[in-house]
This record gives C-alpha cells, sequence and structure tokens, in this order.
C-alpha cells in the first residue's frame, strides 16, 4: 500500500491526542519541525529500509510509570477488546481500557493504569503473553478435538 | 489491593475447551467453552477479515469482443477462489524485490477462448490456467468443487467472439479486499435460550413461538420459569460454524486464525523488547525492561493460579512456541 503523504502526517501531530492533557509548548512544537525535515532528507536516500521500521505500538505523551496510553497502528477492536480484558484480569492493573478515536484512522488506543508492583508497561506485555498463550491452548484443544473428530467418523463409517 | 480472589473461581481459570459437533470438507462447527467473550470475537474477526489468501489482482486484457466490459470480467475473475495451500511461503508483492511481480509473490493464470462453433459459450475457472514456476502444484489453481467440473462461470461467448487475457493472483487479506476472504461465512452466536438478555426479540404475540429455538438450544439449560436474573453471568459457550470459500479447508481457516493472532502479538511483544534505542519510547522504562516473560512480577498468574512460566490456561505447560523472539517480528501487516 501507498505511504501516506508526509505533510498529512504533520497536522496529525500537532493535533492533541484525545483524553490527553494539553502539555505540548513551543519547543515541542519546533523539535516536530526539524524531525520532519531531516526525516524527508533521510528518505530520499533510504527509502526502503524507512518503510520497514513501521512502528507499531507508541507510547503517548503525558504517560507515567504506572499510568500510560499506548497508540496502536493498524490495529483495531480484533486486538483491542481481548487485550482490554486480558490486562484488566491482572490483578496489579487497577483500570484497563481502550478506544478508536476515529473510524478513519486506523488507529487503536490503550490506556493502562497500575498499582505500585508493576508498570504500564510490563502490563501490557504480559497482557500480550498471556492472550498468546491462550491461543497456543486454544489451538491444541480444536487440533486434539479435530482428531478425535476424525477417530470418531472413521470408526462409525 | 482491590483484588477479588474470587475471580479465580471463575470458568475461566479452567481453561479453555473446544467441542467439534461437525466438520467435512466443506463447513467445522465447533464450540469454545471458557474463553471471555473478547477473546471469541477476536477469533471471528480475525478468521473473516486478517487470514492471508490467494487471489487474483492484476488482469492484462489482449482480446476481449465478448458483450462483457473489460474492468466487468476483471472484478469477477477477482472473486474467483483460488487454492490457497502453501500461501505462507508467498511474499506479499509489497514486501517482495522484484518490481512489480514474480514467482515468489505471485501466479500467473492465462484464459483463453474463443466460440467456433453455433451455440453460445459458457467461459468458467477450469479454464483458467495456471503458468509458469509455483510455489507448489496447488498455490492459485481455480477451486472446482462442482458436480459438472466448471468451477464458477465466468462469461459466456456468442459464436466468433473471443476472450484472451492474462492474470496475476497476489497474497492478500480480506480487510484490504473481500475476495481474499478464506470463508464464505462464519456463524457466531451464544446464550441460545437469551437468558443474559443481550437480545431484545421483536414479536407480534409470543417471542417463544414466534422465534424458533436456535440448534445449540438443547445444549444449554432452558431458563427456568420465574427464575430472578443473573447479573453476574457472562457468555461462556461460544459456537461458530466456519464455512470455508473452497480455498483453504475449514479447520484450517481456525489454526490460520489463531496464528494470525500469535503473528500480530508477537510482533508487538518484539517491538516491545527489542525497539530499545531506536527512540520513540521516550516514555518510562523499567530496569528489567528485558528479562523474560513473567519474571520480576512476583504474583502468580490469575488464570489457573500456577505462577511463572507455566502455561495458566491449562494446557500443555511451558512455554509458547511463539514466545519472543520469533520469525514473524519483520513485516507483513498486522
Ligand atoms: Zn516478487
Amino acid at each position: 500500500m501507498a505511504a501516506r503523504p508526509d505533510s498529512e502526517d504533520i497536522a496529525m501531530d500537532d493535533a492533541p491526542t484525545s483524553h490527553q492533557p494539553e502539555v505540548k509548548d513551543d519547543t515541542m512544537v519546533d523539535d516536530a519541525g526539524e524531525d520532519v525535515e531531516e526525516e524527508e532528507d533521510y528518505e530520499e536516500e533510504e527509502e526502503e529500509e524507512e518503510e520497514e521500521e513501521v512502528q507499531r505500538v507508541k507510547l503517548l505523551p503525558g504517560s507515567t510509570e504506572t499510568a500510560a496510553s499506548f497508540e496502536f497502528s493498524n490495529e483495531g477492536h480484533t486486538l483491542g477488546n481481548a487485550l482490554r480484558y486480558v490486562i484488566m484480569r491482572n490483578p496489579e492493573v487497577e483500570f484497563c481500557a481502550y478506544a478508536i478515536p476515529h473510524p478513519s484512522e486506523a488507529k487503536m488506543n490503550v490506556r493502562i493504569q497500575t498499582f505500585e508492583g508493576t508498570t504500564a508497561i510490563e502490563a501490557l506485555e504480559k497482557g500480550l503473553r498471556d492472550i498468546q498463550e491462550l491461543c497456543d491452548v486454544v489451538t491444541d484443544k480444536f487440533v486434539a478435538a479435530a482428531d478425535d473428530f476424525e477417530k470418531k467418523k472413521a470408526a462409525t463409517a | 489491593m482491590d483484588y477479588d480472589p474470587m475471580a479465580m473461581d471463575d470458568a475461566e481459570s479452567l481453561g479453555p475447551v473446544v467441542k467439534i459437533s461437525q466438520a467435512d470438507s466443506v463447513r467445522v462447527k465447533f464450540e469454545l467453552q471458557n474463553a471471555d467473550i473478547s477473546f471469541a470475537n477476536s477469533l471471528r474477526r480475525v478468521m473473516l477479515a486478517e487470514i492471508p489468501t490467494i487471489a487474483i489482482d492484476l488482469v492484462e486484457i489482449e482480446s476481449n469482443s465478448s458483450v462483457l466490459a473489460d474492468e466487468f470480467i476483471a472484478h469477477r475473475l477477482g472473486l474467483i477462489p483460488l487454492n490457497a495451500e502453501g500461501v505462507e511461503h508467498l511474499l506479499y508483492s509489497r514486501d517482495c524485490d522484484c518490481e512489480e511481480y514474480c514467482e515468489n509473490c505471485s501466479v500467473k493464470l492465462t484464459l483463453h477462448a474463443k466460440c467456433t462453433g453455433y451455440e453460445n459459450m459458457s467461459v468458467s475457472a477450469r479454464d483458467l490456467v495456471p503458468v509458469g514456476e509455483r510455489i507448489n502444484q496447488s498455490l492459485g489453481t481455480p477451486v472446482i468443487n462442482d458436480k459438472d467440473g466448471t468451477g464458477p462461470l465466468i462469461l459466456k461467448l456468442r459464436p466468433e467472439q473471443e476472450i484472451k487475457l492474462e492474470c496475476i493472483a497476489k497474497k492478500g487479506i480480506a480487510k484490504e479486499h473481500a475476495k481474499w476472504a478464506p470463508s464464505a461465512a462464519i456463524g457466531f452466536e451464544y446464550d441460545p435460550h437469551n437468558k443474559l438478555r443481550h437480545l431484545d426479540l421483536w414479536y407480534e404475540k409470543d417471542p417463544k413461538s414466534e422465534w424458533p429455538p436456535s440448534e445449540y438450544a438443547k445444549w444449554e439449560e432452558p431458563p427456568v420459569e420465574g427464575e430472578p436474573f443473573d447479573f453476574d453471568a457472562v457468555p461462556n459457550h461460544f459456537y461458530y460454524n466456519v464455512e470455508t470459500a473452497g480455498n483453504l479447508p475449514p479447520d484450517g481457516i481456525v489454526t490460520e486464525g489463531i496464528k494470525v493472532i500469535q503473528q500480530k502479538l508477537a510482533g508487538l511483544i518484539h517491538e516491545l523488547t527489542e525497539g530499545e534505542g531506536e527512540g520513540g519510547y521516550d516514555g518510562p522504562r523499567s530496569p528489567d525492561y528485558n528479562s523474560g516473560p513473567d519474571t520480576g512480577y512476583g504474583y502468580s498468574t490469575s488464570y489457573g493460579g500456577n505462577g511463572g512460566n507455566q502455561s495458566a490456561w491449562g494446557g500443555g505447560g511451558g512455554t509458547t512456541p511463539f514466545g519472543g523472539q520469533t520469525s514473524y517480528g519483520g513485516g507483513g501487516w498486522s
């Protein structure tokens, strides 16, 4: 798929993210402007490299150790809802929720607030690993059930 | 801590259960128990939209004297199910080193038909001929399951009309275009007696007589007359009916679906743990950030009480084959 032109992205960066306090000051805006210029130069030289390093999770500004918002690119309810649930099951997590701020932007935000025992990033990682484990077990159970079904069918036929 | 130890006793801590009630070459019907609705729905969504298959994406028409417009035929060609066996070894064209397409990222099919008789002639999927190098001898072959052995009808030709074209089939997912969907339909239901009242059934006089019971109604306890509503009840039995479009076997759709979730997760974990020093994470990071799974937490997992690295979902224990650094980290979609 064609990459979005950079000029559009700049406008999006300047817009405050929903439910984030607007703490952006002038220096931050300047930084962002410089970054973009550098990126353009870089892109001309190594366009292919640039495309591979698409960041899929981003920590949103205003996050602390135990209270953080993450932005997932190209994810939606498929990951968001399952992740929200599994993170909320972690007893060291105080709060977890997800949102898709705008339907025509392929972005999904997850908010995690933890108790003192763990950090938001750890809770996120644990959530991802927990779903992985669940997937492994469901695969095993499904394959076993399918084999069983085949055997029974062969026995009755 | 605001944590309720009773949560340990819920159905989910027993670990998921899968029961298959029907399986053949077209569909698989199964029940998933002791999983949360959020995961059950993720599985449904991923089977619908994110399993890679192969479909015709480019059509070069050399001659078309049929009554149908070129783009109309191209669209019809795109919708023809092609065998997706071994598609995991095919590259996405956008990830390939080639200019536009090559044998590593596509399958070429040709169609050449001319009506030479006096009667109208049907051109169907059977007449699409795969040519050139392929990863295996099935990948990209049109799926033909009807008893005549012709496959879907593409177009008809009157005497002396001719169609000659070349198709490039590429790998893709249904999120981009529905032609890449592996499933013709996915049935998904829970709570056949509507005990949870997630449904507000429309009726004229009596919903009981006007709504025929689901085939799964006899699998679950019917509601008792006068029973108080259970506010803590959550759905726990999910009934799937996965019907294939022919490109993947029905049970393959289920296992591939879970695999897609796994790849998504593996990619994200990889980025979280390996992405250090790349910038972007200007936020807080714990010192033991790179330690393996489940270390440094100091509490047992909430799923079954076994701490540490053991599989908490009641399954075959041990670490996951996908855990941590896998080959999935890199490209591809999510
Ligand atoms: Zn190629």
